[in-house]
C-alpha cells in the first residue's frame, strides 16, 4: 500500500509537486487568489476548449494521423457555432459548430489518408484555409445584419443554462437558497482543506451545462478508445496498419473515423469559445488554443485524463493572469522550488548537465521573486504559455507515441 | 490419416521469374511438414498462395478435401489456415490480449468484453500448453514470446493448419528448443504445421515429412525417417556444375584486406560472429559462402564500419582501420555494393547523376572550391557508366526508379568500380536480375580483378560463387568453418559445409 503511494508520487511528481507548492504558497495573504473557487471556476472555463482540442488530437493521432489542423478546425467551430447559434439557438449552434469542425476533419482525412499528402502539409493548409473560409462565410452570411462586421458575427440567440448544485454548493431548490457546504468550508480558511473545498466548488457552482457536456467527453473518449472494438481497431491502425489490415481491419475507414471525430471535437472546442463565452464570433478568437491543445495531448501522454490535467494547468495559469496579476507573482517561487526539486532528481540520476541548467533557472526565478513584489503586465499575459512550456519540457521524457504516426499507409501493401 | 492440404500443378510467374511451376504437394493432417529450399527456390511464393495473399496463375488447392479458391488472407483463415510471419504482425503499444482479439469483432461501440476474451484465450492456451501473460505490452516481450503471441493469435481464430515462415531465423537456441516443444504439442492436439526453413539441422530434428524445392519446382517429398541430411542437401542445392572460367592473371601477394580474430558485439545475448580471420589479396576474388543469417552480413558491415566490433583488428592496405569512420574507410578506397539496391545502393527518387554523387560528395572531382557540387563532372561520369556498362536508360536525368532491376544494378556496379578502388565488397551483386546483366557484371568483376582489384564476394548463388571466386571461405553459425580453393569444389561440398554437415 505504502509502496503503491510512493510509486504513484514518483510517477506523477510533475503534477503533484507544483500542486503542493501552490497550496503552500496560497496560504500567504497576498497570494490567496491562487486557490479560490472563483479562480478554479474560471480555470475550468478556460481549460475546456484546450481540453477538447487535445481530445480531438488524441482521436486523430491514435489512428496515426498527425493533426496540426486542430486550430483550423477550431476556427470552423467558432464560426459555424456562431452562425448556428444566431440562426437556430444555442444548443443547435453547438452541434452545427461540431459539424463544421467535422467537415474540415473530413477534408484532412481525404488528403492524408486517401491521397497520402504529408500530414503536416495538409494540417498547415487546413489552418490557412479555415481562416479564409471563416471570414468569407462571415461576410456573405451577415452582410445586412446589424452589429455584424467582416470580422465579427451578431450575438447568438438563446442561452445555455447554468446550474449550482444544491446543498453542496448552495444552489437553489424552488428558488429557495440551500446550505452551501463547500462554500462554508472555503470561508473557514483551514490549511489545505479550504483550498480543496475551493477546488471542488469551482466544479459545482455556477457551472454551464455545456461545460458538463464537455467534461463528460473525457470518460467517454476513454471508453470508446480503450473499451470498444472500434476503439481497439482505431488504435491498432496507428500502431501497425499492415498487421491490422491482415486481420481484416478496414484501415482507411478507421483513420477516416478518427480524423473526423477529431474535427468534431475541435469544432466543439471552437463552439464552446463562442457559445460558452463571448456570445459572438470574432476573428482570431481561437488564439492558438488548437496548438496548445496539441501540447496538452503530449503532456497527457495520449491519455484522456492526462489531457484534462494538462489543459487544466493551462487554464489555471490563464485564469490567474486574468483575475489576479498579484497572485502570478507567487508562481515565481513555485517554479523556482519545482526546478530545485528537479535539480535534486537529476543529480540523483547523475544527469549533471540537466541538473546544472535546472539549477541556473531555479536561481534566476528565486532572484526575480525576491527582488520584486509584482510582475510587469507584459509578462503576466505570457504566464499561461511559459507555464505550459516549462511543464512540457520536463514532462516530455516518457511520451509513448503511436508507432506509425505520420506514416502514410497504402492499402494492400502486405509483405 | 487425412490430407490437410493438397495442391495440384500450382504455377505462378512474376515478370521475368517463374516463381512456381507445377507444384503438387500433399500435406497430411497432424504432421509437421517442412518445406526446404535455398533463397529464391519458390517457398515463399507457395506459402503466399496457400495463405491467399497471391493467386496462382494455374492449379488447384484442396483443403480438407474441399476445393479452396482464396483471394485474401481472410478466406484462408476461414478455411482454417493461419500464418505466422517472419516479421511479426504485432502492435507494440497494445497488450497481448488486445493484439490477439484485434479484428475479431466488427468495429462497433459495444463493450469489448476483455474479461470474457481473456478466459477464452486462456482456455486455448491451456489446451495447447502455451503460456504467456496476456496483460503485458507486446513491446516488453522477448522475440520468442512475440512468436508465441502470433501462434496463439492464429489458433484463437480457429486455425487448424499453421504456416510458419522461417520461424527460427530470429530466435536464440533456447527459444528454438521451446518453439519445437510447443510445435510437438500442437501436433499431438491435431494441428497441422507447415514449417518453411533452409536450416537443415532443424528440419531434420522436427519434421515428419520434407518437401524440397529448387528453382520454383518441387523436387520431391520424402519421409524424414527415410532420408539423410546429405540427401536433402543434395536435393536442395542441385548437381549442375558451373563452368570454371579460365584466368590468365595471377593473384598478387599484397594483402589488401586482413581481418585478425574479429568478434562482433553482443546483441540480445548473442554474437553474430566470433573470432573470424581471413584476408583478401590483390587481384583476387574471395567468395564467402554461407546460409543467410550466419554472420556474413555483419562481418561486411564491420569491415566498412557500419557496425563496431568487440575485439580483433581490421587492416586495409596494411593500415589498421578499426577506429576509422565509414566515410574515411570508403574514401580510402573501399567500394561497396550492398545486397539491396533499392534500399541501400540508390535513392530511387533521384536521377542517375545525383546517384553517382551520393557518398562521393567530398571527392575532389565533385566538389568545387565553394563547396558546391560539380554537376557537370557527375553528368560526364554517369554517361561514362551508362556506355561502359550498357545501362539502358533514356538519359542521365532519369529517375533511378524508372530503370529495370538489372539496369539499376549495372549502374551501381559501374559507380562502385569507377574510382579504381583497391577493395570491392560485393554483396549479392546479381540477385534477381536477368541473365544478360548478370553476365556483364561477372565479366566486369573479372576484368577489374585482373587489373589488381581485391574483391570480397558474398552470394547465395553457389554457382556464381564457385564460378567467380579464386578462394571460398564458408561461414556457419558465426564462425569461419573452412577455406576451399574454387578449382576443386562442388556445390554439394559447399552445401555440406554451409549446413554444418561437414566440418
Amino acid at each position: 500500500m505504502i509502496k503503491n503511494i510512493y510509486s504513484f508520487i514518483l510517477k506523477r511528481y510533475v503534477v503533484i509537486t507544483p500542486l503542493l507548492l501552490v497550496l503552500i504558497v496560497a496560504q500567504r495573504e497576498e497570494y490567496s487568489q491562487l486557490t479560490t473557487s472563483g479562480t478554479f471556476g474560471s480555470a475550468i472555463r478556460l481549460a475546456i476548449p484546450i481540453m477538447l482540442a487535445g481530445l480531438g488530437g488524441l482521436f486523430s493521432e491514435k489512428t496515426g494521423v498527425v493533426n496540426i489542423g486542430l486550430e483550423g478546425m477550431m476556427i470552423m467551430g467558432t464560426w459555424f457555432g456562431a452562425w448556428g447559434g444566431f440562426t437556430y439557438g444555442a444548443w443547435q449552434g453547438v452541434f452545427i459548430g461540431m459539424l463544421g469542425g467535422a467537415l474540415f476533419g473530413f477534408i484532412h482525412a481525404i488528403a492524408t489518408v486517401s491521397f497520402q499528402v504529408d500530414h503536416i502539409v495538409s494540417g498547415v493548409a487546413i489552418n490557412i484555409l479555415a481562416a479564409g473560409v471563416a471570414r468569407f462565410l462571415n461576410v456573405i452570411s451577415f452582410e445586412d445584419i446589424a452589429y455584424a462586421s467582416s470580422t465579427a458575427s451578431p450575438r447568438i440567440t438563446g442561452e445555455i443554462g447554468k446550474m449550482t448544485v444544491p446543498f453542496l454548493a448552495g444552489g437553489p431548490i424552488n428558488d429557495e437558497e440551500t446550505f452551501n457546504l463547500f462554500g462554508n468550508i472555503e470561508n473557514l480558511d483551514i490549511f489545505l482543506i479550504s483550498d480543496f473545498a475551493g477546488f471542488i466548488l469551482g466544479f459545482l457552482s455556477n457551472i454551464s451545462y455545456l461545460t458538463i457536456f464537455a467534461l463528460a467527453i473525457v470518460p467517454f473518449s476513454l471508453f470508446i478508445l480503450w473499451h470498444t472494438p472500434i476503439g481497439l481497431q482505431m488504435r491498432s491502425v496507428g500502431e501497425y496498419p499492415t498487421g491490422s489490415e491482415s486481420l481484416g481491419v478496414n484501415v482507411y475507414l478507421m483513420k477516416y473515423i478518427g480524423v473526423t471525430i477529431s474535427g468534431a471535437l475541435s469544432g466543439l472546442a471552437g463552439a464552446y469559445l463562442v457559445i460558452g463565452g463571448t456570445g459572438i464570433y470574432l476573428e482570431g478568437q481561437t488564439g492558438g488554443r488548437g496548438f496548445i491543445g496539441l501540447a496538452s495531448m503530449l503532456f497527457g501522454n495520449y491519455k484522456p485524463f492526462g489531457i484534462l490535467m494538462g489543459s487544466g494547468l493551462f487554464g489555471f495559469a490563464d485564469a490567474l493572469q486574468l483575475r489576479s496579476p498579484q497572485a502570478v507573482h507567487g508562481l515565481l517561487i513555485v517554479i523556482s522550488i519545482f526546478l530545485f526539486v528537479l535539480v535534486l532528481k537529476t543529480l540523483f540520476e547523475k544527469k549533471y548537465t540537466q541538473s546544472l541548467i535546472s539549477l541556473l533557472f531555479s536561481g534566476a526565478f528565486l532572484i526575480w521573486f525576491l527582488n520584486s513584489t509584482t510582475i510587469p503586465n507584459q509578462f503576466v499575459y505570457f504566464t499561461p504559455h511559459i507555464t505550459t512550456l516549462i511543464v512540457l519540457s520536463f514532462a516530455n521524457q516518457r511520451i509513448k507515441l503511436p508507432e506509425k504516426i505520420g506514416v502514410p499507409y497504402k492499402k494492400g501493401e502486405l509483405t | 490419416m487425412n490430407t490437410a492440404i493438397k495442391t495440384l500443378n500450382i504455377s505462378k510467374s512474376y515478370p521475368g521469374v517463374q516463381a512456381n511451376s507445377n507444384v503438387s504437394v500433399q500435406i497430411q493432417e497432424s504432421t509437421i511438414h517442412a518445406i526446404v529450399g535455398e533463397n529464391g527456390a519458390g517457398k515463399s511464393t507457395l506459402m503466399k498462395i496457400l495463405y491467399g495473399m497471391t493467386k496462382p496463375d494455374e492449379g488447384e488447392i484442396e483443403i480438407f478435401d474441399q476445393n479452396a479458391s482464396m483471394s485474401s488472407p481472410k478466406d484462408a483463415i476461414n478455411f482454417g489456415i493461419g500464418m505466422v510471419h517472419q516479421h511479426f504482425m504485432l502492435a507494440k503499444n497494445l497488450t497481448v490480449l488486445e493484439n490477439v482479439i484485434l479484428g475479431i469483432d466488427r468495429p462497433s461501440f459495444k463493450n469489448l468484453g476483455l474479461k470474457k476474451y481473456k478466459k477464452l484465450i486462456e482456455e486455448v492456451m491451456s489446451l495447447y500448453s502455451l503460456d504467456i501473460d496476456l496483460d503485458m505490452f507486446v513491446e516488453e516481450l522477448s522475440v520468442g514470446e512475440k512468436q508465441r503471441v502470433e501462434i496463439i493469435k492464429v489458433l484463437f481464430r480457429g486455425a487448424k493448419i499453421l504456416i510458419l515462415d522461417e520461424p527460427t531465423a530470429v530466435l536464440v537456441p533456447q527459444e528454438v528448443k521451446e518453439l519445437f516443444n510447443n510445435l510437438n504439442n500442437l501436433k499431438q492436439n491435431g494441428v497441422t504445421i507447415i514449417f518453411i526453413s533452409h536450416k537443415l539441422d532443424e528440419v531434420i530434428e522436427i519434421a515428419d515429412d520434407i518437401s524440397v524445392m529448387r528453382g520454383g519446382k518441387l523436387i520431391d517429398t520424402v519421409k524424414n525417417e527415410n532420408v539423410s541430411k546429405t540427401e536433402v542437401a543434395e536435393m536442395m542445392i542441385g548437381k549442375s556444375l558451373p563452368i570454371p572460367p579460365p584466368r590468365s592473371t595471377e593473384t598478387k601477394q599484397n594483402k589488401i584486406l586482413d581481418l585478425k580474430n574479429i568478434t562482433s558485439k553482443t546483441v540480445d545475448g548473442r554474437k553474430f560472429f566470433t573470432d573470424v580471420s581471413f584476408n583478401v589479396f590483390g587481384s583476387e576474388i574471395l567468395g564467402i559462402a554461407g546460409v543467410e543469417g550466419n554472420g556474413q552480413k555483419e562481418v561486411i558491415e564491420s569491415i566498412i564500419g557500419i557496425d563496431n566490433i568487440e575485439s580483433g583488428e581490421i587492416y586495409f592496405n596494411g593500415e589498421k582501420i578499426n577506429d576509422k569512420t565509414t566515410r574515411e574507410r570508403l574514401d580510402s578506397g573501399i567500394s561497396f555494393i550492398p545486397e539491396d539496391r533499392q534500399l541501400q545502393a540508390m535513392i530511387m527518387d533521384m536521377n542517375l547523376t545525383n546517384n553517382v554523387i551520393i557518398g562521393r560528395q567530398n571527392i575532389k572531382k565533385y566538389k568545387s572550391k565553394f563547396a558546391t557540387v560539380k554537376t557537370k563532372n557527375a553528368i560526364n561520369e554517369s554517361e561514362n557508366i551508362i556506355s561502359l556498362f550498357d545501362v539502358k536508360t533514356p538519359g542521365t536525368n532519369t529517375l533511378a526508379t524508372a530503370l529495370s532491376g538489372g539496369n539499376q544494378q549495372k549502374f551501381v556496379v559501374g559507380r562502385e568500380l569507377e574510382d579504381d578502388p583497391s577493395l570491392l565488397i560485393a554483396s549479392q551483386p546479381t540477385r534477381g536480375i536477368d541473365i544478360g546483366a548478370q553476365a556483364l557484371i561477372w565479366e566486369k568483376l573479372r576484368e577489374s580483378r585482373d587489373n589488381g582489384l581485391g574483391v570480397l564476394l558474398i552470394s547465395a548463388d553457389l554457382e556464381e560463387l564457385i564460378g567467380l571466386s579464386d578462394r571460398i571461405v564458408v561461414f556457419y553459425q558465426g564462425s569461419l568453418v573452412t577455406e576451399l580453393s574454387s578449382d576443386n569444389v562442388s556445390p554439394e561440398d559447399l552445401g555440406g559445409y554451409m549446413t554444418g554437415l561437414k566440418k
